[in-house]
């Protein structure tokens, strides 16, 4: 069996042990649950170290090679946040999000090519580590919110949010925090993503910024997330509730996730992607 | 919850009532500080900012599902005349550039600065707030220098060749493009451009016809690949990296199943031709320039092998026409300029010319007997219908108009019969009966037995023959062989198994064509990815009054910087690599947005980080100060 199933399967384990720990609540499902994540973690690792080898070059200068990474640290991510928090279903959910990632990967043309020579440049490696780290928390961050949309309706005591999240323990109920700090942590790394490509831009192309459609997705991403960390200062003063705010900017979130994706992967639909230097497929 | 929310609101607008009677009453001096204080407040406020965000990205939307700097005809092609001048007037062709782009980020600067004030506590805490709001700003006014004072161009320089200018683009509000020269501080010469290539690599691409779906399998010999979603698996048995096909004539057996012979013409000083001829297949050699034909003919008995050396079986080339609603058919031999009238019916036809290769210029004498057509003028009661017949392509008048569409003429035996002069049969037939027979103007001249390798003239004819081998069972074996070690033209030979079985196959690398499995629903092709740039350099250097300054090999992601100007590697001539393609940028604001950059980058690893860190540790150390403190 390629190493690919294998991944792929584990990640399912994995999800199904979260799934039997999110009922029985035991100590053993626990350990098994990220245990497996953690194997299947190392499994994606080996994928991407192992197509690092065969390629000759970091695995970043395709779109199945970013995402096989991008596989690998959304498991990574999410395995940090574990030791953090007490996650609880996050797990299967952050296990079938990598999953899918793998699998939308396989669909991709797998073939090795000789690297082109712009890629050639330690910056784009730091820039796509941090921004891969970046997108993994935003996928964990649609997780959560998508958790607390689902389970919100059915919590009887609506609006009853303490300000928790001191200890580990974590309830349903707190996920909307728990989303606002997955994207602080991974805020800085789209950051830092998005200056490194500019240092590297201005490497390549004589220019740190040049409204390209990859540049300008980028930066709705990142004013996305931006306008999602201010929120909060601006909601409580339009007298917007904080249950009604809690919704607002988990949805807020998922409509974010949505544009990650488009900027990962969807700018080959726009109209200008034609002119631009770096959407995959496009040459 | 409910009821609470509304008290609160009640209680607000009390608070507002409350301010308009004060505002009333006292003087418009102070009414004139609240107003600026009002201002102040909403460009400090979160709001405006989070606004300002939102706008800007859907800005940025706009900016890419529209298309921008194209010309005003492009648009109007793209959205329609009347859409087109909205985007002209509004500016959404050039978002990035636009005034009101260019507003909201003024405003946005505005908002940063003011609440930056605003908020300003001095405490090391608030290190991350401080930075990352004014590196914004920062990296804004970095930009600003840059459109204000930095220029950006190109200019393509030829090896041995220097330049002092470069040409920037400017666009217009239309849309249209010009190119504005500027000139350089100093020379740039380019000294030498190499272009360094991959070494070519090759793969094996599969495509499944009924899912359009293409996939790339590793060239790995002896691994089973299976073709995700259909029935196909492919091994690759061998790989051999320099590979010839040879070709060998074979004889498999004594039973005459596919008859062959090799014959030679051999002319006054050498060969002038040779080649095998099959019974079966192409059955004879046309030597144009001699006016000969050469022709084997195997007879499956020894009756139809008597009748055939001593008459001449000429194929008549002859046209058929026929009105089958009426019940008419007639042939017509092929004679030139000669009316023939198709007795029953209204028709008379004349043949005006006759080709052996239709389209072909040279003379008839001269043509290969490809595609033999007939011209036929057909006289009706509409008048007069030119009409080429093709003796290929019986069925070419059913899919083009006619005039007289009941009319049906075909033609047959031009190619078999065109007019050579002189043609030698070689009759062969069981039972080791074999005759030679020459025949001239339809007429037998001589008939001779033959036997291999012995040679023989004829009359009035300076060439002899000679057959030199005889197959009963001729086949073609294929062999591949290597020709040396080193990667010239690799082949593969796979196995691909599928709902029909098997087929196996050599696929070479400079084959353009795939190979199909038995179904025509899947290929495999073998080929190579093409030479893939490495990368290329140019050897430049900086003159300034006839002195060499700097000399550097830049490449992409290496620039040549000097005086304020980078220099980057961004294209070369493609077909001759005589030029070397060079961008030429200055930008005074560089400094100013990477300290920007440096602001942000330390503002929000502070802010998410490090601030959250501190915070706990000093709310642990307020703890303990308490514990100790009670």
């Amino acid at each position: 069996m390629s190493i690919v199933n294998l991944t792929l399967i584990v990640y399912v384990l994995a999800a199904i042990a979260y799934i039997v720990r999110e009922i029985w609540m035991s100590v053993p499902a626990k350990w098994t649950s990220l245990g497996l994540l953690i194997l299947a973690f190392c499994f994606n690792l080996t994928l991407v170290l192992k197509r690092s080898i065969e390629a000759g070059h970091p695995p970043f200068s395709n779109l199945y090679e970013s995402l096989i990474f991008y596989a690998c640290c959304t498991a990574f991510v999410y395995i940090i946040f574990e030791f953090v928090y007490d996650f609880r279903v996050v797990g299967a959910l952050a296990s079938v999000l990598a999953m899918l990632i793998l699998l939308y990967a396989t669909l991709q043309d797998d073939t090795i090519r000789p690297i082109m020579p712009a890629l050639k440049s330690n910056w784009m490696l730091v820039h796509v580590i941090t921004y891969m780290l970046g997108y993994a928390a935003f996928g964990i961050a649609f997780v959560t919110s998508i958790i607390y949309l689902v389970v919100k309706p059915f919590s009887k005591k609506q609006g009853d949010i303490k300000s928790g999240g001191s200890g580990k323990e974590m309830s349903v109920r707190n996920f909307d925090k728990l989303s606002y700090k997955i994207v602080a942590f991974g805020f800085p790394f789209l950051t830092l993503g998005m200056v490194t490509g500019a240092v590297w831009a201005k490497k390549a192309w004589g220019d740190y910024w040049s409204w390209d459609p990859k540049e300008t997705w980028s930066l709705i991403t990142w004013l996305a997330y931006l306008a999602y960390l201010h929120t909060p200062l601006v909601l409580p003063k339009m007298k917007v509730s904080k249950s009604k705010m809690a919704v607002i900017l988990s949805f807020w979130l998922l409509v974010c996730f949505g544009i990650v994706n488009f900027t990962f992967v969807g700018l080959n639909y726009l109209p200008s992607a034609e002119d631009s230097a770096h959407v995959y497929g496009a040459k | 919850m409910m009821e609470s929310g509304k008290g609160k609101s009640a209680r607000v607008k009390n608070e507002t009532v409350g301010e308009e009677k004060k505002i009333n009453v006292n003087k418009s001096e102070e009414k004139k500080r609240k107003d600026t204080n009002k201002v102040w407040d909403f460009f400090c406020s979160v709001k405006l900012a989070v606004i300002i965000i939102l706008v800007m990205a859907v800005a940025c939307v706009l900016g890419t599902f529209i298309v921008q700097g194209r010309s005003f005809e492009e648009y109007t092609a793209r959205y329609g005349y009347g859409l087109a001048t909205v985007v002209r007037i509004t500016q959404l062709n050039n978002v990035f550039y636009s005034h009101w782009f260019s507003l909201l980020l003024v405003l946005l600067c505005a908002n940063l600065i003011c609440c930056t004030i605003r908020r300003w506590r001095n405490t090391f805490l608030q290190t991350g707030f401080v930075l990352t709001h004014l590196s914004l700003v920062l990296i804004l006014l970095g930009g600003v220098i840059k459109f204000q004072m930095g220029v950006k161009g190109g200019v393509n320089v030829y090896i041995g060749k220097s330049v002092d200018y470069f040409l920037t683009q400017k666009i217009d509000s239309m849309g249209r493009t010009d190119y504005v020269k500027k000139l350089l501080p100093f020379t740039i010469a380019l000294d030498n451009f190499i272009l360094e290539k991959n070494e070519p690599k090759f793969q094996l691409v599969t495509y499944v016809k009924d899912k359009d779906k293409q996939k790339i399998l590793e060239v790995k010999v002896g691994k089973r690949q299976r073709i995700p979603g259909s029935d196909y698996k492919v091994v690759i048995n061998d790989y051999v990296s320099d590979a010839e096909l040879r070709q060998e004539p074979v004889n498999e057996s004594d039973r005459p199943d596919n008859p062959a012979v090799f014959i030679k013409l051999l002319g006054s000083e050498r060969t002038v031709a040779e080649g095998w001829l099959l019974a079966h297949a192409n059955n004879y050699h046309d030597e144009k320039k001699q006016d000969l034909r050469l022709e084997y003919i195997w007879l499956p008995s020894q009756q139809e092998f008597d009748n055939a050396v001593t008459t001449v079986q000429n194929v008549d080339a002859k046209i058929t026409a026929s009105v089958p609603a009426l019940g008419v058919l007639q042939d017509y031999s092929l004679e030139l300029n000669k009316t023939f009238k198709l007795s029953g019916s209204e028709y008379s036809l004349r043949i005006l010319e006759y080709v052996l290769n239709y389209g072909d210029k040279r003379p008839v004498s001269e043509q290969p007997a490809n595609n033999p057509a007939v011209h036929v003028e057909i006289e009706g009661p509409d008048g007069v219908e030119k009409r080429w017949i093709f003796e290929s392509f019986p069925d070419w008048d059913k899919m083009h108009p006619l005039k007289y569409e009941n009319l049906k003429i075909s033609c047959s035996g031009i190619a078999k019969a065109h007019m050579t002069r002189n043609v030698i049969r070689v009759y062969q037939a069981p039972g080791g009966n074999q005759q030679l027979v020459h025949i001239k103007d339809n007429q037998i001249v001589e008939t001779m037995p033959w036997e291999l390798n012995k040679q023989y003239s004829f009359a009035n004819n300076d060439h002899q023959l000679i057959i030199a081998s005889y197959f009963p069972s001729f086949n073609i074996k294929q062999d591949v062989v290597k020709k040396s070690d080193q990667v010239g033209t690799p082949a593969i030979h796979v196995r691909i198994d599928g709902p029909r079985g098997k087929k196996e196959e050599w696929l070479f690398a400079n084959n353009k064509y795939a190979t199909w499995y038995k179904d025509n629903n899947f290929a495999v092709l073998y080929e190579s990815t093409g030479e893939s740039i490495k990368h290329y350099v140019s050897d430049l250097r900086i003159v300034k009054n006839n002195q060499t300054i700097i000399e550097k090999s830049i490449r992409v992601n290496d620039p040549l910087k000097y005086n304020g100007y980078a220099i980057y590697q961004s294209s070369y001539d493609p077909e001759k690599l005589s030029y070397s393609g060079l961008q030429i940028v200055k930008d005074p604001g560089i400094p100013v947005a990477y300290a920007g950059f440096a602001a942000l980058c330390v503002g929000v690893v502070f802010i998410f980080y490090v601030k959250p860190f501190l915070r706990k540790k000093l709310k642990k150390e307020n703890e303990v100060a308490e514990n100790e403190y009670s």
